[in-house]
C-alpha cells in the first residue's frame, strides 16, 4: 500500500484527479456517494467541491451576541455567539461593514448581520464573512422582552397559583451568583445573622454577556435536583440594562419557570424588572433582602414560642379556674348539699295536711255537737210539760187527734185526757 | 351467694364513661329537676343520687387536667 500512496503523491502535481488518467491511475468517483475505502476522494478533491457547496448558501441576516472580537488590518474578527445556547460562528467583517458600530460594541453586544458562508479550503475551516453589522438598539430589544411577556404571560407563567410558598427553614439553599461581587457576601451574611445554622450550596456563575444564560440556567438545573436544596436564590447586584439582559432570556426564564424548588429573584434594578422576577416564587429587591425572606430570625421567633406557651398555659389555667368555679357553685346549690331539705319539705307537708286534717274533723264534731245541744233545747222547748204543768190537759179523741172544738167528738167518744202527773179516759156525755 | 337477678344494678355506672362537658351539662339539668320538686320522691333520691355521681366525675375531670398541666412544667428559658 504505501507504494501506491507514493505513486498518488507522485501524480499529485501533474493530475487534477478527473478525467482519463495517465500511469494507469483509475479516475476518481463523480459523485460523493460513489466513494469508498479502495476508492477515496483526496482532500484536494473534497474541499473545493465544500466551497462550491456552501457557496450555492445564499447571504443570510443572523443575531446573536459579540464575543471576543479584534482588528487586524482593516479586518474584524469576531465570535457571533447564540443568545441562548453554547453555539457560535466565526465572523469577518471589513471596516466598512463594521462602520460607526465599531465604537459601540462590545463583549455581549447583541448585533444583526448580513453575511455569507465562506470555506476556507486550505484549513477546511467555516466562517462567515459580513457586508452589514447593525447593533440591536436598545429599544428593539425592549421591543422582544415586552413581547416575551406577552407570550409567557398568556401561557400563565406569571400566574400567582403557580407560586410555591418559601420554605419556613430551609435545611440547604441554593445561591446562584457571581464570581465577584458582593451579593454572595450580602446574601450569606445576612442570613446567618439571622439564623446561624443555615447551609448553602453555591453556584458562582457568569451573570452577564453571553455565557450568563447557559451558566444561569445550568446551575437553577443542578440545584432543583439536589434533594437537600429547598430554595433557590438567583442573586446579583444591580448593572445596565444590557447587563440585565440574560434574566430576560426566554430560555432562561422557562428554565426558572420549571423549576420545582422554591425560586427567589434577588437581581438589583432600577426601573424595569427583568422577567426572571415575574416568574420566580418571590422577589427581593436586593440580596439583603432575599436573605431576610428565606430564614426566619431566630431570636424573634423563639421570643414568640415562648410568649405563645406562656399564653397557652394562662389561658387552660384559666378554665380550669373557671369550670373549678362553676362546680362549686353547683355543688352548694341546697339541691346537692343538703338534700335532707328535699325529705325535711315533704315531712313538713305531711305535717301541715295532718293538722289540717285533724282542726277540719274536730271543727266537724264541734259544729255537730253545736248542733245537737240547740236541737235538744229546741225539742224541750217544744215539750207540752209545762204547759201541763200549769194546770192544762190535753184532750185526745179515739182517733189520735187532739180535741179543740166539742163538735170534733161525739156522745159516747172515748177521750184520752192528759194531765201532768198522768192520763185519763173518760166517755164523752153530751 | 350467687348473684340474682333481682339484684339492683348501678344506675349512675355510666357517669364514669362521660366526658367533662358530657357530665357538666347533665349535672345542670339534674339540680334543676331537683329545684323545681315536681318529681315523685323515689325519683328525687335517684335524682340526687345521679347528681352526687356526676359532680364526682366533674371534679375527677379537674383534678386529672390540673395534673397533667403540673407534668408537662418545663423550666420557660432554655
Amino acid at each position: 500500500m504505501v507504494l501506491a500512496g507514493l505513486v498518488s503523491m507522485q501524480d499529485a502535481t501533474t493530475s487534477d484527479g478527473t478525467g482519463p488518467t495517465t500511469g494507469g491511475r483509475l479516475p476518481l468517483p463523480v459523485k460523493a456517494g460513489d466513494t469508498t475505502a479502495e476508492r477515496p476522494w483526496p482532500v484536494r478533491h473534497l474541499a473545493p467541491k465544500i466551497a462550491d457547496y456552501i457557496a450555492r448558501m445564499p447571504p443570510v441576516w443572523v443575531e446573536g451576541q459579540i464575543l471576543n472580537f479584534k482588528r487586524w488590518n482593516n479586518l474584524w474578527f469576531l465570535t457571533l455567539r447564540d443568545t441562548d445556547l453554547d453555539m457560535s460562528l466565526s465572523v469577518t467583517a471589513p471596516l466598512g461593514a463594521i462602520g460607526k458600530v465599531a465604537d459601540q460594541v462590545q463583549d455581549g453586544s447583541h448585533i444583526v448581520i448580513h453575511a455569507r458562508p465562506q470555506f476556507h479550503a486550505k484549513k477546511g475551516t467555516l466562517s462567515f464573512s459580513a457586508d452589514d453589522v447593525r447593533l440591536v438598539g436598545l429599544g428593539e430589544l425592549l421591543a422582544r422582552i415586552e413581547h416575551l411577556k406577552g407570550v409567557l404571560g398568556q401561557e400563565g407563567l406569571f400566574d400567582e397559583r403557580r407560586k410555591k410558598p418559601l420554605p419556613f427553614l430551609p435545611g440547604v439553599i441554593g445561591l446562584v451568583v457571581a464570581q465577584q461581587g458582593d451579593a454572595e457576601h450580602d446574601v450569606v451574611s445576612n442570613a446567618r445573622a439571622r439564623w446561624a445554622a443555615a447551609q448553602f450550596q453555591i453556584r458562582r456563575v457568569t451573570v452577564q454577556g453571553p455565557r450568563a444564560v447557559p451558566e444561569v440556567g445550568a446551575a437553577i438545573a443542578e440545584l432543583d435536583a439536589d434533594p437537600r436544596v429547598d430554595v433557590i436564590v438567583v442573586a446579583r447586584g444591580g448593572g445596565s440594562f444590557e447587563d440585565l439582559l440574560p434574566f430576560s432570556n426566554e430560555t432562561l426564564v422557562r428554565a426558572a419557570a420549571a423549576c420545582r424548588t422554591p425560586l427567589v429573584s434577588a437581581i438589583g434594578h432600577h426601573l424595569d424588572s427583568p422577567l426572571l422576577d415575574l416568574v420566580a416564587d418571590f422577589r427581593a429587591s436586593t440580596p439583603t433582602d432575599a436573605a431576610k425572606r428565606i430564614v426566619p430570625d431566630v431570636t424573634e421567633e423563639r421570643a414568640r414560642l415562648v410568649q405563645a406557651r406562656s399564653r397557652s398555659r394562662a389561658a387552660i389555667r384559666a378554665r380550669i379556674e373557671r369550670e373549678q368555679a362553676g362546680l362549686d357553685a353547683i355543688r352548694s346549690r341546697p339541691a346537692l348539699a343538703t338534700p335532707t331539705t328535699l325529705v325535711d319539705q315533704l315531712e313538713q307537708r305531711l305535717h301541715v295536711l295532718r293538722d289540717t286534717a285533724r282542726r277540719s274533723l274536730d271543727a266537724a264534731l264541734r259544729h255537730g255537737h253545736a248542733e245537737i245541744v240547740g236541737l235538744a233545747a229546741q225539742v224541750r222547748a217544744l215539750s207540752p210539760a209545762a204547759t201541763l204543768d200549769r194546770g192544762y190537759a190535753v184532750v185526745q179523741g179515739p182517733d189520735g187527734h187532739v180535741v179543740r172544738d166539742p163538735v170534733d167528738v161525739g156522745a159516747g167518744d172515748r177521750l184520752r185526757i192528759r194531765v201532768a202527773a198522768g192520763e185519763l179516759a173518760a166517755d164523752v156525755t153530751t | 351467694m350467687p348473684k340474682s337477678a333481682a339484684e339492683p344494678q348501678n344506675p349512675n355506672a355510666d357517669v364514669a364513661a362521660l366526658s367533662y362537658e358530657q357530665a357538666r351539662d347533665e349535672l345542670v339539668q339534674v339540680v334543676a329537676r331537683l329545684e323545681a320538686g315536681s318529681a315523685p320522691l323515689e325519683d328525687s333520691l335517684a335524682l340526687w343520687e345521679r347528681g352526687e355521681a356526676l359532680a364526682a366525675r366533674c371534679q375527677q375531670w379537674l383534678d386529672g387536667a390540673r395534673e397533667r398541666l403540673a407534668a408537662v412544667r418545663e423550666p420557660v428559658d432554655e
